[in-house]
């Protein structure tokens, strides 16, 4: 028997009588019987699923710290067994709330379809330390569409806001412009695209000049998006432009997205002295080198 | 540049054409990464043993020490009070939003870097042995960093997390490009919790718990890592 198999041994022995010295509640991690419990839980990855599920569910049962706990749930969602999946079930509809949480997480990470479907009722019924988990566990296994049919499905605008923001953080381009046919269409949207990079979505909304602050918002959040068809679109939208507060949006986006370039284009193209101060101001702004080639430009005369 | 990144580009694997180009670029142009590189590289082509067959020793030894350190204490006599920070109940709502701020921007600043299109592998082949060599030495060097992570400064500290983050990122995106879907959702699952250490206003304390529950997963993940690599050399 090698060393390896010798510690593993004992600490499978150490585990299966973890309930026998564990009466009382232990935190601290720094506290040597609860840092041999998580030592042991750590080793029994390497065990057969078959053998490691009682022992955690052994942990889990236990009068055990919530860290111990908390450990043995990430070892569960390890376990490729439907048992496994059904226990971290059971402890996420529990009553106590941090192990709760903690177990959605892990149902995120073992990435079950049924049980990430079990989890939707629970966000309905979940308090918003809840929701808040659901999703991120949604987030984890890449769940786009769990997560729009509960934005499609809030029930008030925070709970689509955090649905919303989430989708953008997944980068789910396709779910949130469904969510945008859908009707719904509050300020979080706009953010949303420019997070998830859709330049498409924005581009529209950019050039609609039918709701001109909704308009303003999509062209300064183009610049998040950034790169050359950005760049152009802004330039596109600054020429075409007769409104101030647009051209100053498409500056803005210009700002955002680093285009110095662009601003030092149009101001050398400008006949107008207010314009031209206010471009300078920009690129002044913006912290670009070239900023001296119009400086040098404005006192060529004085040579 | 950080190893994370030269190694990827060392086993050609993970890094999206631009990606690869960046690091030619910098090799070629800075004599320091270029120095970086070769040294990595000579430290890879050292090891003999292609494929990791057995849970580090540095770990098995954790075990004895914790098992030892147990067995000489009176447990009843030593156990504490239930300490003040409870990791799963301080202020998530808070957190999330600081923490999506930081997500936000890292994720914006990952959108300007397109993936390469996915490797299509099918679903009961094993991830490439490079792959897996490179994932363990991430986890291995991400526990250390860890371990050494100034609690209490909090600008090193969330300028270190962020940077395990985007290497995390790299990683998470090339598991998912070698069949490791189960690898890339435990890599996914690290990043709210890196973001929650990387907030500039935790509290030492909460950073300690969350430092060590990381310490924890990264552990398993690498033994895991570990196991089945063991299981699959002897299988073929």
């Amino acid at each position: 028997m090698n060393t390896f198999t010798k510690t593993f041994l004992t600490t499978l022995a150490l585990l299966a009588m973890s309930s026998g010295y564990a009466q009382g509640e232990v935190s601290e991690v720094d506290d040597p019987a609860e840092a041999l419990k998580i030592a042991a839980l750590e080793a029994l990855i390497t065990a057969p699923s078959d053998r490691a599920l009682p022992l955690v569910t052994k942990v889990l049962n236990s009068n055990n710290s919530n860290d111990v706990k908390s450990r043995a749930l990430f070892i569960l969602s390890q376990i490729d067994l439907p048992e496994a999946q059904q226990q971290l079930l059971e402890v996420a509809r529990s009553g106590d709330a941090e192990l709760s949480q903690e177990a959605v997480r892990m149902i995120g990470i073992s990435g079950d379809p049924d049980a990430l479907a079990g989890l939707s009722d629970m966000y309905s019924a979940g308090d918003e330390d809840l929701r808040d988990a659901v999703l991120e566990a949604y987030l984890i296994a890449g769940e786009t569409q769990l997560v729009a049919d509960i934005a499609a499905n809030a029930k008030d605008a925070d709970e689509f806001e955090a649905a919303v923001e989430m989708l953008a953080v997944m980068g789910a381009q396709e779910e949130l412009r469904a969510l945008r046919s859908n009707g719904a269409f509050p300020e979080v949207m706009i953010e949303a695209f420019a997070i998830s990079g859709d330049y498409e979505s924005l581009r529209e909304l950019a050039l609609d000049g039918s709701d001109v602050e909704r308009q303003a918002h999509a062209i300064e959040a183009l610049g998040i998006v950034g790169g050359d068809e950005v760049d152009q679109t802004l330039m596109e939208i600054y020429r075409n432009s007769d409104s101030e507060d647009i051209r100053e949006s498409a500056l803005e986006g210009m700002l955002i997205s680093g285009y110095d370039a662009g601003v030092l284009e149009l101001y050398r193209a400008s006949d107008n002295i207010d314009e031209k101060r206010e471009l300078l101001e920009m690129l002044a702004i913006m912290d670009s080198d070239l900023v001296f080639d119009v400086i040098d430009e404005a006192f060529a005369g004085d040579r | 540049m950080n190893d994370d990144t030269l190694l990827l580009y060392y086993y050609n694997d993970g890094l999206s054409t631009r990606e690869r180009r960046q690091v030619d670029a910098a090799i070629n142009t800075d004599p320091d990464i270029a120095a970086q590189y070769e040294a990595l590289c000579q430290q890879l082509n050292a090891m003999d043993d292609p494929e990791p067959h057995a849970v580090p020793s540095h770990m098995v030894q954790r075990w004895h020490d914790s098992i030892d350190r147990a067995a000489q204490q009176d447990l009843v006599s030593q156990r504490q009070p239930s300490r003040s920070f409870n990791l799963f109940s301080f202020a998530w709502g808070a957190a999330f939003a600081a923490t999506l701020a930081i997500g936000i921007s890292i994720g914006v600043y990952f959108s300007a870097a397109p993936l390469t299109a996915p490797t299509v592998i099918a679903e009961n082949l094993a991830p490439p042995a490079a792959f897996t060599r490179g994932v363990s030495m991430y986890l291995r060097d991400t526990h250390q960093e860890l371990a050494t992570l100034p609690v209490a400064t909090a600008a090193e500290r969330t300028t270190l997390v962020l940077q395990i983050i985007e290497q995390n990122r790299l990683f998470e995106r090339a598991a998912e490009q070698n069949n490791s879907q189960s690898l890339a959702r435990v890599l996914r699952a690290f990043e709210p919790i890196l973001l929650r250490l990387a907030a500039d206003d935790i509290a030492p304390e909460d950073a300690e718990a969350l430092r060590a529950q990381l310490a924890f997963e990264l552990n398993v993940m690498l033994t895991k890592i570990a196991r089945d690599s063991s299981n699959n050399s002897q299988s073929t």
